[in-house]
């Protein structure tokens, strides 16, 4: 039971991740931009930044749904998912007006984008801390 | 292999296919040019010298508002505007009749209109909408509602009253 729903939690996370890259893609101008006004990064590194957090998104993404690399996958989502939360959460305690960048269109960032992304993160450290599945051992009589 | 290791290579293979990611979007990120927030780039938010309506800076139109000499248009969503507007500010999103606030904007002496957006596109298709409606002197705000924001300027939060009142 609860490796089922461990597996439905692993596979919704790597869907929303893949949306997220794939709603990115289209206009990584306006994505870099979104980093950029967190005001966080240098600038001359969020270009860079952007293009590397959309790939690994996806490629996470589709490990988690894939089932290949899957504790991995997680586990580089949760850091992902912490940093985003560190940033939200400075940006709204500055009272930076912003978007959040989170799918490519136009949310704003907010306490319930922070609450989101911690859902996100337990659900990512529940799939990364997850047991492999265990092999069964065959003894064979002597 | 550990969880580390296979979520280095992870990251590597990641950041690779986001570069490439990048180079196949229609509006890609320029890797060797630096992106300044758009708050700390004065003016540059939605500079552009092709515009056809004219730009006013922050720093211009903050007297403008503190004086109340000019009127203010928002052209944001009415969920942001409600969060916060300029002071005075009336609610116009594009897409909307201009006609309940025609009145009060042919009147004042200048109109400036605001979008949340780097571009400035729907502050743009706001000005140009009552610009065709006869109101003059229409500019746009260069920077935004960003920019408004981190240099200070005065606001306020809450729902359009003018706006329901036919800005009479």
């Amino acid at each position: 039971m609860m490796a089922r729903a461990l597996a439905v939690c692993r596979v919704a996370l790597g869907a929303l991740f893949i949306w997220a890259a794939v709603t990115k893609l289209p206009d990584m101008t306006a994505f870099a931009q979104d980093v950029a006004n967190y005001r966080v990064i240098p600038a001359a590194l969020v270009p860079l930044l952007a293009a590397a957090v959309v790939g690994i998104e996806l490629l996470a993404g589709i490990a988690l749904v894939t089932g290949v690399m899957e504790r991995s996958a997680a586990a580089v989502l949760a850091v992902l998912l912490g940093a985003f939360t560190v940033l939200l959460t400075q940006a709204l305690l500055r009272g930076i007006d912003l978007r959040c960048g989170c799918f490519g269109g136009d949310e704003r960032a907010s306490w319930w984008t922070v609450l989101r992304d911690l859902v996100m993160l337990a659900t990512a450290l529940a799939v990364a801390r997850g047991r492999a599945p265990e092999r069964t051992r065959v003894t064979y009589p002597a | 292999m550990s969880l580390l290791v296979r979520g280095g290579l992870l990251c590597v293979a990641g950041a690779v296919v986001g570069i490439a990611g990048n180079a196949m979007s229609p509006r890609p990120a320029r890797l060797g040019t630096p992106v300044h927030a758009a708050a700390e780039s004065a003016g540059a938010a939605c500079e552009d010298p092709r515009a056809s309506v004219p730009r006013i800076s922050v720093q211009e139109a903050k007297p403008l508002c503190i004086a109340c000499s000019a009127a203010f248009v928002d052209a944001r969503s009415a969920q942001e505007y409600a969060a916060g507007h300029i002071t005075g500010a009336v609610h116009l999103p594009p897409g909307q009749p201009a006609g309940p606030l025609l009145p009060r904007l042919s009147a004042a002496p200048a109109v400036i209109v605001y979008d949340r957006d780097r571009d400035c596109a729907a502050a743009d298709r706001v000005a140009v909408l009552l610009q065709s409606n006869g109101v003059r002197d229409v500019r746009v705000l260069t920077g935004a509602w960003p920019e408004w924001l981190a240099r200070g300027g005065p606001g306020e939060s809450g729902t359009c009253a003018l706006c329901a009142a036919g800005g009479q």
